[in-house]
């Protein structure tokens, strides 16, 4: 499955790609320097570590020095991602050997960040102001209405009651690679569109949240800007209420969309408004690694190929609905069964077997999830034969000759077609030949030849 | 364990428990000064929880009656109190270790002693272990536990027994006990204990540079460990401290029932109540791993097979 990878990854790829100028700007806010080391892999984060106190330039032999042969890829990714992102600074000594430095913009924040600790920008406000502030349970399961109401949004417009105030030309920039419409018909889900249903919830934020800034340019926003406020707002504490006059105009809009998203919940009070992060923006840091959140999951899956989901989603129901037969709809269960019908539809659909096992695994119900496998090796197996099966014909474009006037003439053809590499099957009985389509045209030049 | 379900949870999301020697006596005559030591400890342990959102720190005081928690990363009642000037982390700390060092002192004996006495190494020791015991019984998925012991005062040695029971409870679940150890001379205790549950042992040669030392050795996560050339200990110091007298022997006398050692011969054992005699042992010429067979083998048998007939205890 490497879509669903690189949608994931693609998020810090954006960063890397950003010029020097604006990365440099970038680490100078601590909280930033801090996401960026948390997204890296974990030799990387070792690295930024062991060298954050040293002025100097450092030989790259001398790093490579601690690295044992086994790990020695490890290393090349750890130290590209880290020249990438600018957070090591390549050069060349004297002797012509390369060395790295801690980018020292982003040396003097980290450092700074570690021994004085970070301030955010806004501090929260006090209680006697804010009222009604909801728990943190209330406030998980707003932000995931929220997150669910948009998804079913997103992917069928015309089964939600409750409307979001995203605009639909936003609305139309997230659906751009995930549905696909032809005119006057029902937009249909697109190959990546189903994939990005199976991802989990962090996934999906940072794919949402990296089309939003990719469109930023276009509506005149500055995606540095709305990269650092992004990743700021990840630091801010679940749960307490910040007050919206801190923000600037632009952060002021941009906290209106995330609301939408169920990033942060927006209250207001008799004199003053304020927004609450969620558990889904505070969690935008931590997607960043391919860590999964710890979710309850709610699938179980039974060795006779029946799947049981306890959950009153409608999203989820939709999802189920991708790969198996959903029969009978109770108010918090689901139950379907995967048939070979259902389960080829989702493969037509682009849907790989790998991703649905995955899918059902990580979304186990507690109860099995603990059980090893948390979906009986019969199910995934049979997911996977299932998938073989459709993998088991390969079409190649062919030419068929028969009606040789002689057997010189049919196995010089032959042999013609063999030195193109280009013969599929021969009958020498009854001189039947079949040829790939590239080399028609070179037998076709021998029998023309032979007459 | 099995690790399939904790593959949800990233590589190198760790638990790590840092036990933190506060004695005193070991203090006062030690050159390098404890608050500078600190600061060096408090950015290192910043440094593990900035790692990663995940990473969970707990950090145990050992002191010379009594040992605590000092902070626990994971416990709600530590943020709220960030005032600009430093961490969160370290104005609860320094706050618990206060009260931890105010209560330790009022536990000490009304008598001077006249050496210096030891920290409670394996006081910290067993609630490191109990806490990373929670950790696991918490869920399917939970951080790599490890521990993490900065010690400085010398060996106990009539913590012996306490101690080796803890590094073997250790190896049992798996959970390497990293040491850094500042004293002028190795602690055997700790060397035993990294080579043990493998993990890594370091006296840092110079303290101004303890930071450097730290995360460069102590800060590698498990994951990354299987992938990087780290410090090895050179010689372990195998000797067993005898039961009677608590003190370092290099020979002594095994009972063959409960595996108990002594220094000088008795007729019978003071612990299992065994009246037979106790044998001496041979001294053999035998490297340090076979050595460390016989010492785990010692243990396994009290706990599996208490009627075996003598067993050969080499130091």
């Amino acid at each position: 499955m490497p879509e669903v990878r690189i949608i994931a990854k693609n998020f810090m790829d954006m960063v890397a790609s950003m010029p020097a100028i604006k990365l440099d700007k970038l680490y100078q806010n601590g909280f930033i320097c801090e996401a960026i080391l948390r997204s890296l892999p974990p030799l990387a984060k070792k690295y930024v570590l062991q060298l954050l106190h040293i002025d100097g330039p450092v030989s790259a032999k001398l790093l490579e020095e601690w690295v044992l042969p086994d790990g020695l890829s490890k290393h090349k990714v750890a130290i590209d991602r880290l020249v990438q992102l600018r957070v090591f600074v390549e050069a060349l000594d004297r002797k012509n050997e390369k060395t790295y430095k801690v980018n020292s913009t982003y040396q003097r924040s980290l450092q700074k960040l570690l021994v004085h600790g970070g301030t955010l920008p806004r501090e929260s406000m006090p209680s006697n102001i804010t009222v009604r502030l909801p728990t943190l349970e209330d406030l998980e399961t707003y932000a995931l209405e929220q997150w669910e109401c948009f998804l079913l949004q997103l992917i069928s417009p015309s089964h939600v009651e409750k409307t979001l105030n995203i605009s639909s030309s936003l609305m139309k920039v997230f659906q751009r690679r995930l549905l696909s419409q032809r005119d006057k018909e029902a937009p249909k889900l697109t190959e990546s569109g189903f994939q990005f249903l199976l991802m989990d919830t962090n996934a999906q934020l940072w794919y949402i949240i990296r089309e939003y800034i990719s469109n930023s340019e276009e509506r005149g926003v500055d995606a540095g800007d709305l990269i650092s406020f992004m990743l700021e707002l990840s630091f801010h504490v679940i749960g307490e209420a910040y007050n919206i006059n801190t923000l600037t105009d632009f952060q002021r809009n941009i906290i209106k969309d995330l609301a939408d998203l169920g990033l942060v919940k927006l209250q207001q009070g008799r004199k003053e408004s304020w927004f609450i992060p969620t558990k889904l923006a505070t969690n935008l840091s931590v997607s960043l690694t391919e860590s999964s959140s710890r979710k309850e999951g709610f699938v179980v899956v039974e060795t006779n190929f029946r799947v049981y989901a306890y959950s009153t989603s409608k999203l989820h129901c939709e999802i189920l609905r991708l790969f198996s037969r959903v029969e009978y709809q109770l108010p918090n269960l689901i139950v379907g069964a995967i048939t070979k019908e259902s389960l080829y539809n989702a493969l037509e659909n682009g849907i790989t077997a790998e991703q649905i096992v995955s899918f059902l695994r990580q979304n186990a119900h507690p109860r099995v999830a603990q059980r090893i496998p948390a979906v009986p090796e019969n199910v995934t197996d049979q997911i996977r034969l299932w998938e073989s099966d459709l993998n088991r014909v390969e079409m190649t474009e062919a030419y068929y000759y028969d009606e040789f006037p002689s057997r010189d003439v049919f196995e010089g053809a032959c042999d013609c077609a063999r030195e193109w590499n280009g013969l599929l099957w021969e009958n020498s009985k009854k001189m039947h030949l079949v040829v790939k389509s590239e080399v028609h045209s070179y037998v076709r030049d021998f029998l023309r030849r032979q007459k | 364990m099995t690790s399939a379900p904790s593959k949800l949870y990233a590589d190198d999301v760790s638990l790590l428990v840092v036990t933190l020697d506060t004695n005193p006596f070991f203090w006062t005559t030690f050159p390098f000064h404890f608050s500078e030591f600190l600061s060096q400890v408090l950015a290192f342990l910043n440094s593990i929880l900035l790692l990663g959102q995940l990473n969970q720190l707990v950090v145990i005081a050992t002191g010379c009656n009594s040992c605590g928690y000092i902070y626990d990363s994971t416990s709600n009642r530590n943020h709220a109190s960030t005032n600009g000037t430093m961490p969160a982390l370290y104005s609860n700390l320094l706050h618990n270790l206060e009260e931890f060092l105010a209560r330790d002192q009022k536990l000490t004996m009304p008598h001077a002693p006249v050496t210096v006495p030891s920290s409670l190494l394996s006081g910290s020791l067993s609630m490191a272990l109990c806490y990373i015991q929670r950790a696991f019984r918490s869920g399917p998925m939970h951080p790599q536990p490890r521990i993490l012991c900065l010690q400085g005062s010398t060996d106990g040695p009539e913590q012996y027994v306490a101690i080796m029971n803890a590094i073997f409870s250790a190896q049992r679940s798996s959970v390497p006990v990293d040491s850094c150890y500042i004293g002028s001379n190795n602690s055997a205790f700790l060397q035993q204990a990294s080579y043990i549950t493998g993990g890594i042992y370091y006296r840092p040669p110079q303290m101004d540079g303890l930071f450097q030392y730290l995360s460069t050795v102590f800060a590698t996560d498990l994951h990354s460990r299987a992938f990087l050339r780290l410090p090895k200990s050179l010689g372990v110091d195998f000797r067993a401290s005898c039961f009677c007298h608590k003190q370092t022997i290099d020979m002594g006398y095994v009972c063959s029932v409960c595996l108990s050692i002594f220094c000088e011969h008795h007729d019978k054992c003071s612990t299992s109540l065994y009246l037979a005699r106790l044998n001496q042992m041979l001294p053999q010429q035998t490297t340090g791993k076979e050595r460390l067979h016989n010492v785990s083998g010692l243990i396994t048998l009290i706990l599996s097979c208490p009627s075996r007939e003598l067993i050969c205890y080499v130091s």
